[in-house]
């Protein structure tokens, strides 16, 4: 059983797809969250049904997947409820695509629920909720030549609620960049999941 | 004549004159009350329905007036009654007339005729008929002199009215106010089929977004102006009545019509067309088969308020597992309707054919689209269904090296890239000068042209093992090959490999096959390269859409970023933070959200505002409760329903108070009990 104030990286867990295809990323956030922060974490993340009422008590939800997504009616009211009660839902498109089967099942599926994404502004305070990122989202390795295939995404997709982030979605392909043992973190020059904590932290301050 | 012959031509008289009058009294009832509406109208202006309830009342009081008069000469109906009618106007006769008519008194008949003989009774009955007309003809006439002096358009809308004829209404010293009277045309988009209709005096247009709506009043256009929150509209003239014609928009909007004096509110509320229902009935829960043959029946129910233009069931195929997924995706039933309201859609999906594997899953949906043509067309989907094939041994698992994904992926990637680039550029092209376009288009044209060099290199790669294929072969080799002689280069390429002497399709030996594809993308690519570098995206996008198609089609090799289950990982906090044995250090608790949201909070401000300003300036009062209302018809519709109530209310001169405190209510929320503290208040 949690603490009441510790926080909780929670992975969204929904019928149709494969949900579970990033799970060293919960591990590597949270330890970033505790390594660059004081906010009291839960050590390892938690998996909650998207149709469940449970949700509600994760203010930052993370989805990833590779394979076409289809909410249940169910996972559609949960997480519109959520979305309206102030949770906020971290999506990854794990295929780094455009317009492929996830992407455009998700932002349809998640559309339908938030309303329609549209490119969140680069100068946005989620890029300085906590680290300064200047040029918007940061690249990642499946982007960047090498093995990624140059194919940059300059924007992320976001469904506002007022003037707070609701839904963020990304093409960018976190879920593999964020998908190794925390250990292994000291081998970085720049550690690469620090856009992460940017994320945690705007959902627990917004 | 004998006496018997004269009273029947009495009667007959008496009977012909008794239909006059009754002609004539139908005549003034109908004529007084037309005049009498004509100049209320004329004068007050009447509403629609009163103006309509005036047309029924004439009708029943000439009817009734008609009846009257021929019920009250019943008499002529029998000969003794007349009989005795002229023996009461013609004394002399002394009752020799009803004695007459007596069958017993036949026999003295010869002394009765002769008594009656003398005896005239022509001008007792011209006077009593010409007294039974004279005061019904003197009211019809009257009224005829009043009609006829009141103006026309005034006696035709009490005569026949009709809805919008208001807009035309002009009163003794025409009234100074050109807003009102005012009418509102509403013309639904063709493809809703609706009836056009006519409101009069509008305060709220709830219409179909992209109808037409046409305002009309009476006045000059050039004294009257409109605008809405955005820009100002056209006000036209023609004669004395202005016209504003205007489209519903999918937001809500308020126009401000002022002729200089007076201003005036109307709103104008789109409704919107809602997408189709869709509901999947077979199959009706998802499914796993180990193997997967057959037959599969699909039914779905769809429907749409409006009409639906097709439906459809469409499925997706995901084939792969771990990081490597290729997907097909089909359509079947696929049905054009004209406008239908409901319809049941049924197909089947013939399993053989989709050729499952162990491990493939099978998405099913159905899908419908309405006729929407203005802000559509709107597109609903069903629920989806899943078929899986299940795999022989699903919990082996695997641990690979990662790896990159092959160049083709690679280069399906960056071409999808490249058509979005230019497929931007040629839609933003009308607003940029030729300069510019040629330079974007040259700069995405440079990538394609190393991505087609890629593209090359893993052909030749392919083939014979060499790289750069492009440079190798020298400047002949850069201009364009046809895929013959790609195909035919490739055949030399691989003629001293051991490929040689194996038979495939079309006598091509397999290297070939496989590569066939890529050499179209190539080719393709040599085409949309030409295009970008002279400045025409848009020719371009043919090609590069063709090549991005071959390219997928190249996409045989599967990535193999297979993985294992990975262990749970525990972090180890303290160790992470440095605290060792430390005490923790809390961090500070989060605030709970404000409970009303800025937005709301705002709603109430200015619902206050409009109720202090409703004793003062109930106008202003009213018309700031519509703007309210119109800001809370998307975000607090039960707000915006009780407002439209308050308002109506106010303009009427009725009490408000319950329709307000309604609103008040739906502002706040209603007060909710909870057991416990919510789940969030911690944080």
């Amino acid at each position: 059983m949690r603490a009441p104030n510790e926080f909780v990286f929670a992975t969204v867990q929904y019928e149709s797809g494969d949900w579970d295809s990033a799970p060293l990323v919960p591990a590597n956030i949270t330890d970033s969250i505790a390594r660059y922060t004081s906010i009291a974490v839960q050590p390892s993340g938690a998996i909650v049904p998207l149709a469940s009422p449970e949700l509600l008590r994760y203010p930052l939800a993370f989805m990833t997947g590779h394979l076409p997504v289809r909410f249940s009616d169910a996972e559609r009211a949960s997480l519109r409820t959520y979305l309206e009660r102030g949770g906020m839902l971290f999506c990854d498109d794990h295929n780094h695509d455009i317009d492929g089967a996830f992407h455009k099942t998700a932002t349809e599926e998640l559309g339908r629920v938030a309303g329609p994404l549209a490119e969140l502004p680069n100068t946005h305070a989620l890029y300085s909720a906590f680290f300064k990122f200047e040029d918007g989202p940061p690249a990642t390795g499946h982007e960047l030549n090498g093995w990624g295939d140059n194919l940059i995404h300059k924007h992320l997709l976001a469904a506002m609620r007022g003037d707070r982030i609701a839904v963020l979605f990304s093409n960018k392909d976190y879920s593999s960049e964020w998908g190794y043992h925390p250990e292994n973190k000291r081998f970085l020059s720049v550690d690469n999941t620090r856009f992460g904590v940017n994320v945690v932290v705007y959902a627990l301050t917004r | 004549m004998s006496a018997g012959s004269r009273l029947k031509t009495a009667r007959a008289s008496l009977a012909l004159g008794a239909v006059a009058r009754a002609a004539v009294a139908g005549v003034a009832a109908y004529g007084a009350l037309l005049a009498l509406g004509s100049g209320a109208e004329w004068i007050f202006g009447l509403p629609l329905g009163l103006r309509f309830s005036f047309v029924a009342i004439r009708t029943v009081a000439a009817v009734m007036a008609m009846g009257i008069v021929l019920w009250r000469a019943k008499g002529v109906a029998h000969e003794r009654d007349v009989a005795l009618w002229l023996e009461e106007r013609v004394p002399v006769l002394r009752y020799v007339l009803v004695t007459a008519i007596e069958p017993r008194f036949a026999p003295m008949m010869p002394d009765l005729e002769r008594a009656i003989a003398p005896v005239r009774w022509n001008g007792a009955i011209a006077r009593a008929v010409a007294r039974g007309l004279a005061i019904p003809a003197a009211v019809a006439i009257a009224s005829l002199l009043v009609i006829a002096a009141l103006p026309d358009a005034a006696v035709a809308r009490a005569r026949a009215p009709r809805a919008g004829d208001a807009a035309v209404r002009v009163g003794p010293g025409a009234p100074p106010n050109l807003l009102a009277p005012l009418s509102a045309t509403v013309t639904p988009p063709a493809y809703a089929h609706e009836r056009r209709i006519t409101i009069e005096e509008p305060s709220t247009i709830s219409a179909l977004a992209g109808s037409d709506v046409t305002l009309e009043g009476h006045g000059a256009g050039s004294a009257i102006s409109a605008s809405d929150s955005a820009h100002a509209w056209r006000v036209t003239g023609e004669g004395d009545r202005w016209r504003l014609g205007l489209r519903v928009s999918a937001q809500p909007s308020v126009i401000r019509l002022s002729d200089g004096t007076h201003s005036r509110l109307v709103v104008v509320e789109p409704r919107a067309d809602s997408a189709p229902r869709v509901t999947l009935r077979a199959p009706a829960r998802d499914t796993i088969v180990r193997v997967a043959r057959g037959i599969m029946p699909l039914v779905a129910d769809a429907s749409d308020d409006i009409g639906l233009a097709a439906a459809w069931l469409e499925y997706i195929v995901s084939s792969g597992e771990g990081e490597s997924f290729t997907f097909r995706s089909g359509v079947v039933a696929r049905t054009r309707l004209s406008g239908a309201r409901s319809i049941v859609l049924r197909g089947a999906l013939m399993l053989d054919a989709l050729a499952l594997k162990p491990g493939d899953i099978v998405h099913l949906r159905a899908v419908a689209r309405d006729e929407n043509t203005v802000s559509g067309p709107g597109l609903g989907v069903s629920e989806t269904r899943t078929l899986r094939v299940p795999r022989k041994g699903e919990d082996d698992s695997v641990a690979v090296e990662a790896a990159p994904p092959p160049e083709a992926d690679q280069s399906a990637l960056s071409e999808r890239m490249l058509i979005i680039l230019a497929d931007s550029l040629q839609r933003v092209r009308p607003k940029l000068t030729r300069g510019v376009v040629v330079n974007e288009s040259q700069r995405i044209g440079a990538d394609q042209a190393r991505l087609r060099k890629r593209v090359a290199d893993i052909i030749f790669i392919r083939l014979e093992g060499e790289s750069s294929a492009e440079e190798s072969r020298g400047s002949e080799s850069r201009a364009k090959l046809s895929p013959e002689a790609l195909l035919k280069a490739a055949e030399e390429a691989t003629k001293s490999a051991s490929a040689e002497g194996l038979d495939f399709e079309g006598g091509e030996s397999p290297v070939v096959h496989i590569n066939r594809p890529l050499l179209e993308a190539y080719n393709a690519m040599w085409e949309a390269g030409r295009e970008l570098d002279g400045g025409e995206p848009g020719r371009a996008l043919p090609h590069m859409r063709a090549a991005l198609a071959a390219i997928q089609r190249a996409r045989q090799a599967e990535r193999i970023y297979l993985r294992g289950r990975p262990p749970s990982i525990v972090v180890d906090l303290a160790k992470v933070r440095l605290t060792g044995k430390l005490d923790r250090v809390g961090a500070a608790p989060r605030m709970p959200r404000a409970s009303v949201d800025p937005a709301a909070a705002r709603r109430v401000t200015r619902f206050d505002a409009a109720l202090r300003l409703a004793n003062a300036d109930r106008a202003a009062a009213i018309d700031s409760l519509i703007l309210l209302r119109v800001s809370a018809l998307t975000s607090a519709p039960g707000l915006a329903a009780s407002i439209a109530d308050a308002v109506d209310a106010l303009r009427g001169g009725r009490d408000a108070t319950a329709a307000l405190v309604r609103a008040r209510r739906a502002l706040l929320g209603e007060p909710r009990s909870v057991d416990s503290l919510p789940a969030w208040s911690g944080w």
